[in-house]
Formats: structure tokens, C-alpha cells, sequence
């Protein structure tokens, strides 16, 4: 299994290229803040020491869930683009569970690899992070930066967990299916949400309506829990969101169908039938690009709300701490989720080149194909924001309630505006790159190709 | 397109001068065509044969205007395609050429009638539903309209192709081993269809093939061989072109692949 597993990865190294970017900042970010405790000695103040324990257990905490969900997500596209080639391997007699080792024992590979690489820069980023608490205060100025073996050890725990989980999840689906459906390659979907997603997406979203409750009828502004209550109901209204992606695309897709076949010829016929046919892959870019609208816009406006009321007077021990944990959690949220978006949309335009080859022997012109694609992005970007931004205001609207008895903060839309300017950047950017990349190719050849 | 049409019935609807075709490169080109010239008349059913690697599917697709020639000129219906953007191409060939492929290249998203009424749609021009419906019904498709291509069988599938080639009223009909994928039913369901089209409809049909029986069903039969045509026969039974084809050494045996 392991000589598999090795030519298998040097075969398809282009294929591991986003999981691996994904270890490996990962990796970075993780180390750079487990070095903290590297640094934490015997003799500190304990206004230092406090930062020193807070920050790399906040950070590794979200680490390991951020990086675990982002490293599930392009594996699963990795396997599924792969599903062929697992059904071939059940058909000679692979098993289940050898399949299932094949996923998990590439994925640790790359992951042992990608920390591998990681450990120099993340000295680096490490030096750097601890003079910038040193600059502000958080940390006491003759505390020297260390890099050992905590660093080491939670950058190579998190990040083999991380992966072997995700490889496992990965995994799972792909080779549940029997060998000879699996052959059948059944390229239409299934209509429906499925159930499993329909309930938790739900549920989540009634808690971040508690959450947002909370925030209001129970908490004390003076204290910094609420913060914390009122962040919580953006992440959790924001996947959510992310989790019922499908529905909503169809929902936008009923309200928008029509005049978008009537207004846009043969490309908007396409783009319609395409979103409504393909919803759910779909919503593969779907989901991501509502985490990152709804998590960035949420928490940076949050903060935003307490530094405003901070400048106004109550404050409390720890909120510098808070803020720079909001901000670096908010970054690696929204480099984590950028990488999603991208490999998402890259993987699946590419995977479609034989359509668009298909398409273009039907009498598509270069430029049909673009704006049908550049059409599907729009819509796309439009939905995950528009969601993106309901998830948002979830917490926003109750927090300022709740700091300010403002229903909107007094803070600068430009935040808003940045985080909404990234995420259409992002989606148009990987759509039409990889799709201009795919018509290159003569159509005939587009279309033999699997 | 911006070019001279000078369409005389002797110039045929496919004319080719001196097409050549090199791929690969520079240090190691591969030659797949050389200097092929060939005049189609409107019309006409004409199989191109080989054996493998003769140049076939590349002589279909420099015909059709899907790959551009290293050297030489080609016509449709009178327009040259030499100098034309990818985009002009398409234009063109909507206007003038239907495809039928090995591979059928149906979308699996769209059903049997979309399929078929797609190509209209993409040129702009109004969607004769009806018409669509009656090119279905005579390929034998009428009760499979709102079927997805996945629920038919290959033959099927085959079928919708052709008339999807069809409703677009082509000038000509491309088709590259429609046979190739099917049963032997099924590969004569197909070949009657395409017979019929030129017989009863005035079609131009163009089918490479590797197959003696599929050749049969055409009237012209020109042979290929490292990319020169070598020989043309004419209203040739599947035995002949099978005897012929051995003396051209082709290792390619009717159902040996």
C-alpha cells in the first residue's frame, strides 16, 4: 500500500497542490503562536504570562477546526475528482478500508512535508509575532523569542491531525459507494438537500440566533464574554448558511432564472440551466465565499464596535489580547477560506473542460463559454454575499444594540466594502482564469478528453 | 468572415487544396496529413478510411474547420477558412456543419430536446420547437424528449446527435466513427439514418470510419494512408473495401480495434 501511496502522490502532485498550500500555512500560523509557550519562562510578569497562554491556545484551538474543515474540503474535491480511478481500484479487488488507507496515507505524507517546509518561516514568523507584543505592550520588553519544542510538536500534532481527519472524512463517501456504481459515473445529481445537511444547517442557525439573544437579554456589556457570545453567532449563522448553500442557490436561482434566460441569450440559458442542474457542486464555491463574507465581516465589525466603545471609556484587563486574537483569527479565516474559493473554483472549471469542449462543438463561441462562466460567477459571488452579509448582521444588529443602543454601528462602511471587494475578486478572478485556460485547448480535443 | 463567396456547384460543398498537417515539434514533427486535395459534392455520402494513425480524424477536422492546416486551403460551402479566429470559426460552422461523434458529446445536463435545440440557441437564431420535435420523432426519439442523454442507450444517444445535426439544416454532416461505440444493431439503425438523410433529403454526409461495413453505406469510400489519399471507391461492398484495405497493409479488421 505504501509503494502505492507514494507513486500515486508523485503522479499527481498538481492534484495535492491545494491541501498542501492549505498544511502548509497552516503549519506556519500554528507554530508561530505555539512558540509563545516556547518563550513563556519561569519569572514573568503576569500580564505577560497571561498572553502567553491565551493566544497559542486560542489560535491552535481554531487552527485545528479551521484547518481540519479547509484541508476536508480540497481533499474531498482531490477524491471526487479521483472517483474513476477509486472505482477501478475496488473493481481489481481494493477494499474499502485499503482505499481508505491509500487517501489517509497520501494525505499524511503531504502533511508531514508541508510542516517540514513550514519550520524555517515559521521561526521567522515567530521572532516577528513576539516583537509586535512586544511593540504593543502585551508581552514585557526583555522577554527573549524562543522556538522548541512545543512549537515543533503542536505544528506537527495539529497538522497531521488535521489532515488525517479530513483524509478520513474525505474518504469516507468516496468509498462507500459500490464498485459498480461508482463506475457508472453518474454524472447528473440528485435533487434535494439531503436531510443531514438540512438539519444541521438549521440547527446552527438557531444557535446563532440564541447567540444573538444572549447577546441582547443576558450578558453584561461590561464583561468580555459578550464579545465572545456575540462572535460565536457569526460563525455559527455563517455555516450554517454555508451548509443549506444549495437551497439558497436555488432559491436566488427562481427569482433571478427568468431574466437572466430573457436578458442574456444562450449564455444565461446555460448559466440558469447549469446552477439549477448543478447546484450542489456548485455550491462548492458557494459555501467558502459566505464563511469568509459572513466570519470577516462579523468579527471586524465587532471589534470595530468595541474599540469605538473602548475610545468612549469601559474597557477591561484583557482587550488588547482579544483584539489581536479576533484579528488574527479573522486572517487565517480569510486566507484559509481564499485558498478554498480559488482551489474550488479552479478545480471544478478545469474538471468541466470537456463540457465546455462539448459546448463548443454544439456552436459555442470562445466568448459564449466566458460569459456563460463569468455569469455563473456573478451569481455565485452575488448569493454568497448577500447570505455572507445576513449571517453578519446576526451579530452586528444585536451587539450594537447591546454596546451602543445603535442598531447600526457609527463605524466606516469600507470594511464591509473591502471584504465584499475580496470576495467577488477572488471568485471572477479563478472562474474566468481557469476557464479562459481551458478554451484554449482545440474543442475536438477538449471533448475526448476525461 | 469577410471572405469572397464564389459558390459553383463543380466547387463542391467541402473543397480542400493541398492540405497538409503538422503536429508535434519542431525537433520531432509529426505529419499527419500531406497535401490533400479533395473536392465534396453537395449531396454526397463519402467515407474516409485508414488504418490507424493515416490521418482520418485529422482530415475530418481540418475539413470541418475545428483544427486550423499547417499549409493549404479549405472551403465550406465556398468561404475559406484560412486566417479566421476562433470565433469566426464557430460562427461558420454553426452556420454550415453538423456534428455526429464516437463519443456523442451530448450534455449530460440537458434533456434530449435541449440537446438538440442548444445549437440554435447558441447562433441566435429563433428555436423552431416543433421542427425539433419532428427531426426527433423521425430518428425515432419522439417519446424520449424530456429524457436526460444518461437514460438512453448508446444507440439512442447516437440518434439524438443526429438530429441535432440536423435541426441546424447544415450544409454539411461531419462524423467521426459514429459507429464506433455501438452494437451492431445500432450501428445499422445509425448508417440507415445517415443514408437517408442524403438519400431523402439532399444531405452532404462526411464519416470517417475504420469499419468495412460502416464504409459500405457510403457511396464514395476514399482511402487513406500516412496522410495521402491512395485510392477512392465507388459503390464498393463492404468486401471490397475490406480486401482493399489489407492490401494497403492496415492492420485495422472490421470489429479488431
Amino acid at each position: 500500500m505504501f509503494g502505492l501511496t507514494i507513486g500515486s502522490l508523485r503522479y499527481r502532485a498538481g492534484a495535492y497542490a491545494a491541501s498542501f498550500v492549505t498544511l502548509f500555512l497552516g503549519a506556519i500560523i500554528l507554530m508561530t503562536f505555539a512558540a509563545l509557550l516556547d518563550t513563556r519562562t519561569a519569572g514573568l510578569d503576569e500580564a505577560t504570562d497571561l498572553a502567553l497562554i491565551i493566544m497559542p491556545s486560542v489560535v491552535g484551538g481554531w487552527g485545528l477546526l479551521i484547518v481540519t474543515f479547509a484541508v476536508t474540503s480540497t481533499l474531498t474535491m482531490m477524491v471526487r475528482q479521483r472517483a474513476t480511478e477509486m472505482a477501478l481500484l475496488k473493481s481489481v479487488g481494493a477494499t474499502p478500508v485499503q482505499l481508505g488507507r491509500l487517501v489517509v496515507g497520501e494525505a499524511a505524507a503531504v502533511a508531514v512535508l508541508a510542516v517540514a517546509l513550514a519550520v524555517v518561516p515559521a521561526v521567522f514568523t515567530s521572532g516577528w509575532l513576539v516583537s509586535i507584543l512586544k511593540d504593543s505592550g502585551q508581552v514585557a520588553g526583555d522577554v527573549p523569542a524562543r522556538f522548541g519544542p512545543i512549537a515543533l510538536g503542536v505544528g506537527f500534532g495539529v497538522t497531521l491531525l488535521a489532515a488525517t481527519l479530513a483524509a478520513g472524512f474525505a474518504a469516507r463517501r468516496t468509498v462507500r459507494i459500490r464498485a459498480g456504481e461508482a463506475l457508472l459515473a453518474a454524472s447528473v445529481e440528485r435533487p434535494g438537500l439531503g436531510w443531514g445537511r438540512g438539519i444541521a444547517g438549521t440547527l446552527l442557525l438557531i444557535g446563532a440566533l440564541n447567540c444573538a439573544i444572549l447577546t441582547l437579554a443576558v450578558l453584561d456589556p461590561t464583561k468580555p464574554e459578550s464579545m465572545a457570545v456575540a462572535g460565536e453567532g457569526a460563525i455559527l449563522s455563517s455555516i450554517g448558511l454555508a451548509l443549506l448553500a444549495p437551497a439558497l442557490l436555488r432559491g436566488v436561482l427562481a427569482v433571478l432564472g427568468a431574466p437572466l434566460r430573457r436578458l442574456a441569450g444562450a449564455s444565461g440559458y446555460l448559466t440558469a440551466h447549469n446552477l439549477r442542474e448543478r447546484a450542489r457542486e456548485m455550491s462548492g464555491a458557494l459555501a467558502p465565499i459566505i464563511l469568509f463574507t459572513g466570519m470577516a465581516t462579523g468579527t471586524l465589525y465587532l471589534q470595530a464596535i468595541e474599540n469605538q466603545v473602548v475610545a468612549g471609556g469601559a474597557t477591561y484587563a484583557e482587550a488588547d489580547i482579544i483584539q489581536t486574537l479576533n484579528l488574527v483569527v479573522v486572517g487565517m479565516i480569510a486566507v484559509f477560506t481564499a485558498v478554498l474559493v480559488v482551489n474550488t473554483l479552479i478545480a471544478s472549471t478545469t474538471h468541466r473542460r470537456r463540457e465546455f469542449g462539448q459546448q463548443r462543438l454544439a456552436g459555442s463561441t470562445p466568448p459564449q463559454v466566458l460569459r456563460m462562466v463569468g455569469l455563473e460567477s456573478a451569481i455565485i459571488a452575488a448569493t454568497a454575499v448577500l447570505f455572507g452579509s445576513v449571517a453578519s448582521v446576526l451579530t452586528i444588529v444585536p451587539y450594537s444594540l447591546f454596546k451602543t443602543d445603535e442598531v447600526l454601528p457609527d463605524v466606516s462602511i469600507g470594511i464591509y466594502l473591502g471584504v465584499v471587494g475580496v470576495a467577488v475578486l477572488l471568485t471572477f478572478g479563478a472562474s474566468l482564469g481557469s476557464a479562459r485556460r481551458a478554451i484554449r485547448v482545440p474543442a475536438v480535443r477538449a471533448a475526448v478528453a476525461v | 468572415m469577410g471572405a469572397e463567396r464564389l459558390v459553383r456547384p463543380a466547387d463542391g460543398v467541402i473543397r480542400l487544396e493541398g492540405v497538409t498537417k503538422v503536429y508535434g515539434t519542431v525537433d520531432n514533427p509529426v505529419r499527419a496529413l500531406s497535401g490533400v486535395t479533395l473536392r465534396l459534392p453537395a449531396g454526397t455520402f463519402t467515407a474516409v478510411m485508414g488504418p490507424s494513425g493515416s490521418g482520418k480524424s485529422t482530415l475530418l477536422s481540418c475539413a470541418a474547420g475545428l483544427e486550423t492546416p499547417t499549409d493549404g486551403r479549405v472551403f465550406i460551402d465556398g468561404v475559406a477558412l484560412a486566417g479566421s479566429s476562433e470565433t469566426a470559426l464557430t460562427k461558420l460552422r454553426r452556420q454550415r456543419v453538423g456534428f455526429v461523434f464516437q463519443q456523442f458529446n451530448l450534455l449530460p445536463t440537458l434533456t434530449v430536446l435541449q440537446n438538440v435545440t442548444l445549437p440554435l440557441r447558441l447562433a441566435g437564431r429563433r428555436v423552431d420547437r416543433a421542427k425539433c420535435v419532428e427531426v426527433l420523432t423521425a430518428v425515432g426519439l419522439g417519446d424520449r424528449l424530456d429524457h436526460r442523454p444518461a437514460e438512453l442507450s448508446g444507440g439512442q444517444q447516437q440518434r439524438v446527435a443526429i438530429a441535432r445535426a440536423l435541426a441546424t439544416s447544415p450544409k454539411v454532416i461531419f462524423a467521426d466513427e459514429p459507429t464506433g461505440a455501438l452494437d451492431s444493431r445500432s450501428a445499422r439503425e445509425v448508417l440507415g439514418l445517415l443514408r437517408h438523410a442524403v438519400a431523402a433529403m439532399g444531405q452532404t454526409v462526411v464519416m470517417v470510419t475504420h469499419d468495412p461495413l460502416a464504409a459500405a453505406a457510403a457511396g464514395t469510400v476514399l482511402l487513406l494512408s500516412d496522410g495521402r489519399i491512395v485510392d477512392r471507391l465507388t459503390n464498393a461492398s463492404a468486401e471490397q473495401i475490406a480486401e482493399r484495405m489489407t492490401h494497403l497493409g492496415a492492420v485495422d479488421m472490421p470489429g479488431v480495434r
